[in-house]
């Protein structure tokens, strides 16, 4: 029963962890662009299709990563530079350019690859013991790697010089422009790190799930409830809105059942949006 | 998704480009009224994934019927419609395909709640073949169903996991909506009949985006012999991805009633110790029917064919039970007569000659190991009587 209580209770710390770092990429693009992504999921599919072309050619599954960056990062720039730059500042076109783009990603990948899932190969196969619970230990080593990637981007952007101009671009573009920081230069920067942050999400939730062209459809929702209700623009509000849904999600369904999670998750949801449209940490 | 946004009329128009090229070297047709014939299949959609061999089946069968001289003396001409959106949307479909188009037949290969949707629409005014596996039961008029039900999948399976597993506890999991639920109300009864007990059940949102580390870690509590699976396509190879990820693949049996080529291809080779499956129709079974209609079906789309599967080799079913029907009950036929003319109909279907009766299938059963991303069948059971029996 124990190794039951510790077993769910770890599930909670995955879902968290998981969602957090998918929702990482949306959060930096929707939090300090203003611009929301809806081709943030098909961007985790890319990296998860990154994965598998690594698994296909036989290479090793971290060579999986600086290709998903490459790829994503290309996208990124090229979105970026041809279909987002115009549109700053007018947020309903942004939404429809990015879900126009979710399309043609999605029929992209059903081109190149098919309808059919793909199965990646988990890298890091097995079970541990945790205080008696038995756990996979690749979902245990990607709690880590959130805990870590999480870790050091908040310690980043809350200390170092670029983290400081970011967040002048953030507050006032034109004081920020006045002062000499490039502020197209970061947006675009700002907006590639957000697309490669999806990729590799993708590529370290690739082993776990299903790979196929809809599987992004999947994130992006769990991501944008994340950023309502934790608010936008701070990595507070990231890890409180991933707990919140997460673990919600998580706990509600070890206790009851996931159809029990779900309709907890969309009500948090909708009581959020309807309450408190900012989200627990508002910005200013 | 997309493809819903796509007018109707001119996915239609690709699909009379298609057959008007099927057409070239048939000159007797030339005068004859085309078979017009209504085929719901997934374009979009998370059951998309079968659209391209539900299609290629269908199209293989449509061109050896028009080759044999058409349905009725008609050629056949297939239209091709979206079942992959919300059950309403196909039903509104099913609207236009028999006032516009005036479709002498409808087929479908989608779940269960379009089926409803499609029968309480079509009003039994228009002949329809629902081809999936499916839950069983269905007896509505006019409606002739392909597909293997709990019945031919699930006691057969049980009993093998209850007298040779030695399973004594058996824990469900599905997707919550018709399929699943009914079909489990029967799985309960053969537990029950071959001295099991269920020990868990439970559902989870169907086109939710599900983990199931939950419901994983509560099995595991459970300590059930064996799972029944009635989730589908990415939910059930999510599932068993966990399942064998908290490494429970090892000490615990699974069979899924939903579980085909392309599902076992991404559960992947790691996943798949101790899982089974029971179909009527395995891509690889090296019987002679089922092998001369692979090798007809690699012949005529090469190597990029779409994964052959019980789903569409149903499709293919479906027509040449269309043409057996027909033919057998004339022109112009009430659909008393077609109901009367079905039952001990005798067809092809991929895995060989089968009869209708009760407006149901009897077939051969295949309970089938899963040896890394293949089907092993270890059990072939002759002639599984579908369970149902409705009033001709």
């Amino acid at each position: 029963m124990e190794s039951v209580l510790v077993a769910q209770a770890l599930n909670a710390l995955f879902a968290v962890a998981v969602l957090a770092l998918i929702a990482l990429g949306l959060a930096v693009v929707f939090g300090l662009l203003g611009v929301l992504n809806l081709a943030h999921g098909e961007l985790v599919m890319v990296g998860a299709y990154c994965a598998y072309v690594a698994q296909t050619h036989g290479w090793p599954f971290v060579a999986a990563l600086p290709l998903a960056i490459a790829v994503c990062g290309v996208l990124g720039l090229v979105v970026e530079r041809w279909l987002v730059r115009p549109l700053y500042h007018r947020p309903f076109d942004t939404l429809v350019v990015t879900w126009g783009l979710s399309l043609l990603l999605r029929k992209c990948a059903e081109a190149l690859f098919g309808l059919g899932y793909q199965s990646i190969n988990e890298p890091l196969g097995g079970t541990l013991d945790v205080l008696g619970a038995t756990y996979p230990r690749y979902r245990l080593l990607l709690i880590a790697i959130s805990i870590v990637v999480l870790g050091a981007l908040l310690l980043w952007y809350g200390r170092s010089r670029t983290g400081t101009r970011i967040q002048a671009m953030v507050d006032n573009p034109d004081l920020a422009r006045a002062l000499g920081i490039r502020v197209g230069r970061f947006a675009a920067a700002t907006f590639v790190a957000g697309t490669c942050l999806a990729g590799l999400a993708g590529v370290l939730i690739a082993p776990l799930v299903p790979v196929q062209p809809f599987m992004g459809l999947d994130h992006v929702l769990m991501s944008f409830f994340v950023l309502v209700v934790g608010g936008l623009g701070s990595t507070a509000g990231l890890l409180t809105g991933s707990a919140v849904i997460g673990g919600v999600n998580s706990v509600v369904s070890a206790v009851s059942d996931s159809t029990g999670g779900y309709f907890c998750v969309l009500v948090l949801a909708i009581l959020f949006l309807w309450l408190r449209p900012s989200g627990i940490h508002a910005r200013r | 998704m997309t493809d819903r946004f796509i007018p109707a009329r001119r996915r239609v128009l690709s699909a009379a480009a298609g057959s008007a090229v099927l057409g070239v070297g048939l000159p007797s047709f030339a005068q004859a009224k085309e078979f017009k014939i209504g085929f719901f299949i997934a374009l979009s959609g998370p059951a998309a994934l079968f659209g391209p061999t539900q299609r290629a089946c269908a199209d293989l069968a449509a061109e050896k019927i028009n080759k044999a001289g058409g349905i009725l003396g008609r050629p056949v001409k297939l239209l091709f419609t979206d079942a992959g959106g919300p059950p309403a949307e196909t039903a509104k479909s099913a609207v236009r395909l028999m006032l516009e188009d005036k479709v002498d037949l409808l087929i479908g290969s989608h779940d269960s709640a379009t089926r409803e949707a499609n029968i309480a629409t079509i009003k039994s005014k228009t002949p329809y073949i629902y081809s999936p596996v499916y839950e069983g039961g269905e007896c509505s008029p006019n409606v002739y169903c392909l597909g293997e039900t709990p019945p031919q999948q699930a006691q057969p399976a049980i009993e093998f996991f209850a007298k040779e597993k030695k399973a004594k506890t058996f824990y469900l999991i599905g997707d919550d909506y018709v399929w699943p639920r009914k079909s489990n109300e029967q799985v309960k009864k053969f537990v029950a009949q071959f001295g099991g007990k269920v020990s868990g059940e439970e559902y989870v949102p169907f086109g939710a985006p599900n983990k199931f580390e939950e419901a994983v870690t509560r099995i595991k509590g459970a300590k059930p012999d064996a799972v029944v699976s009635t989730l589908v396509g990415a939910d059930n190879v999510n599932f068993n991805r966990t399942f064998a990820g908290f490494g429970l693949d090892k000490s615990i049996a699974r069979m899924a009633l939903l579980l085909e080529e392309n599902t076992l291809l991404g559960i992947g080779p790691e996943n798949s110790a101790n899982l089974y499956s029971c179909m009527g129709y395995f891509a690889n079974n090296s019987a002679d029917a089922p092998k001369s209609f692979k090798a007809e079906y690699m012949a005529r789309y090469g190597d990029k064919a779409p994964q052959l599967s019980t789903i569409g080799a149903d499709c293919y079913a479906a027509l040449n039970l269309a043409k057996a029907l027909f033919d057998k009950a004339g022109a112009g036929a009430s659909s008393a007569k077609l109901m009367a003319a079905s039952e001990g109909l005798a067809f092809d279907a991929p895995s060989g000659r089968v009869t209708m009766r009760g407006r149901q299938v009897d077939k051969d059963m295949y309970l089938a190991q899963c040896n890394g991303t293949n089907f092993e069948v270890i059990k072939t059971i002759k002639g599984v009587h579908s369970g149902t029996a409705c009033k001709a």
